[in-house]
């Protein structure tokens, strides 16, 4: 309970403090709405010379960008650090959160927000629907799949970023997996050669964060479904145990900040 | 001239100090390209066509590489620029015998230099690799470097010019979004103008975007004499163009220069 105050409280302060520049806010949130467009681009010419690929079609493709964007948006706006996790245990900025009494990961996590992720977030909600008729009624679904794909990004970048206890500058490395887990994950995974398709689905898991959700909105399965989410717990408790461990080793960066 | 060619030389040599962040690019090049080659190989497959709008797999995908090779070298010099007006470091350059659009175009293509020799260097190599060969001819590569050069430095105009805007807008940034995302779109950066619907074809051959990404990649998997010396034209047209923009707007921005002490 009090760490979902923790984060309501976080997430409301972040969204205040966005608003006040409120001119630069829908700037940036436009301006990844157009960014994230032109992506699909790409998509909609290769559809007008062949009507499918691999059973995917413009609807299929567009659902697999709604989620992945969701996702994303969601991570980024929730836990606005997770991709800064790495650069934040080697610069020795833990220390701030190490010092107060709420749990220093969730902490760390949401302490920070991301604006342009709103504009990932709206836009992963209409290009979902637009891709289809009726596509409210499968609306509820497709939020708790974005939610999911948002777990497993978080879960993977703190996995990626933790490694930097053991290595130290760790960077480099975290930014390009979690760049990697987002360039396959907006993909279809069936396009790839199967020895890639095997590292999808497990080193780089990009396989659930889009085409795995894309797959349950177009033909459902329980079966499915509770592989996804047991995957997605799994991926959870992994980060937080890797984490954990590693805040065993970390050492104070001796730095003095100032924080507002 | 020798001033501008020292200060390409010099932000030519800051890039080589960022090994890390060059490094970051040779996997962001070498992963997208590898996403792609197994796309369009899946789209080929499944069509049972050997071309697409007269594009082979391999020309289909050496023509991305190249595109790739020039994007991810293009200019983001306004930046600098627009903080420079903001924060009023311009009063130190100022001092300076140089003029300060033409100062911030040979920064930029000094910072582009490094970055199109590697990425050149790694989409070659992963695609030679991965489509097992080389498509394009040796003038089609020189052809490729001549039109790439004169895309860079008209990328690097318009930056200029972007930047500058910062005189009178608060933020130049959502301009420079729209004019990289009509590079990316109607620039032909993911696959050729040809491919195109003919109505959009017809819009974008209109435009100058493609003169930044489409006309160099064309050259090199698909060498004409004739397209080559019509898009160099249009190239230089539009650098001369863009060039007396930039220096309209330098002289107006001059005006509104305001350099307080400190």
């Amino acid at each position: 309970m009090k760490t979902v105050r923790l984060v309501l409280g976080y997430l409301r302060h972040n969204l205040m403090s966005a608003m006040a520049y409120r001119g630069a806010f829908l700037m940036q949130v436009a301006g990844m709405m157009l960014n994230n467009a032109t992506l699909l681009f790409f998509w909609w010419v290769l559809f007008t010379r062949m009507p499918t690929l691999q059973g995917w079609d413009l609807g299929h493709v567009m659902v697999l960008y709604g989620i992945v964007t969701v996702g994303y948006g969601v991570a980024n706006i929730v836990c606005g650090n997770c991709f800064r996790v790495a650069q934040i245990i080697a610069a020795g900025d833990l220390d701030y959160y190490l010092t107060l009494p709420a749990d220093p990961l969730t902490h760390l996590l949401v302490s920070r927000m991301s604006v342009s992720a709103w504009g990932d977030l709206f836009f992963g909600l209409v290009v979902f629907l637009l891709s289809g008729p009726a596509r409210w009624t499968a609306l509820p679904l497709f939020l708790v799949l974005g939610v999911t794909s948002a777990l497993i990004l978080v879960s993977f970048s703190v996995l990626m970023g933790s490694i930097a206890f053991w290595v130290g500058s760790a960077d480099s490395l975290a930014n390009q997996a979690i760049q990697a887990l987002i360039t396959f994950g907006i993909y279809p995974v069936d396009i790839f050669p199967s020895p890639v398709q095997l590292l999808l689905y497990t080193v780089i898991p990009a396989a659930f964060v889009g085409s795995v959700p894309m797959a349950l909105l177009s033909d459902f399965s329980l079966g499915r479904l509770a592989v996804l989410l047991g995957f997605t717990a799994g991926l959870v408790v992994v980060a937080r145990v890797m984490f954990l461990r590693g805040l065993r080793r970390y050492e104070s960066g001796n730095l003095v900040t100032v924080r507002g | 001239m020798i001033r501008y060619v020292s200060v390409l030389r010099t932000a030519a040599r800051q890039q080589w100090v960022y090994r890390a962040e060059l490094g970051m690019r040779v996997v962001q090049m070498a992963l997208f390209m590898g996403v792609f080659m197994a796309l369009w190989r899946t789209a080929y497959g499944v069509s049972g066509r050997a071309e697409l709008a007269g594009y082979t797999l391999p020309e289909v995908v050496w023509y991305l590489a190249m595109t790739e090779t020039v994007v991810l070298s293009s200019s983001r010099i306004f930046v600098e620029i627009s903080q420079a007006v903001r924060a009023g470091d311009l009063a130190y350059v100022l001092a300076r015998p140089l003029s300060y659009p033409l100062y911030q175009v040979s920064n930029s293509l000094g910072h582009s230099a490094p970055r199109f020799a590697l990425n050149l260097l790694v989409g070659s190599v992963v695609v030679g690799i991965g489509m097992g060969g080389v498509v394009g001819s040796v003038p089609g590569l020189a052809a490729f470097l001549v039109l790439a050069a004169l895309s860079l430095v008209l990328d690097a105009l318009v930056a200029v010019t972007i930047g500058l805007l910062a005189f009178w807008l608060e933020e130049v940034a959502p301009v420079a979004w729209i004019y990289q995302k009509l590079v990316f779109t109607l620039g032909g950066l993911f696959l050729p103008l040809d491919m195109f619907p003919d109505w959009l074809r017809r819009i974008a051959s209109a435009l100058p975007f493609q003169f930044i990404t489409y006309v160099p990649a064309r050259a090199f998997v698909r060498f004409e004499t004739q397209f080559v010396l019509r898009a160099a034209a249009g190239q230089l047209a539009y650098i001369a163009a863009t060039a007396t923009l930039m220096a309209l707007l330098w002289r107006r921005a001059q005006r509104r220069l305001v350099v307080h002490g400190g």
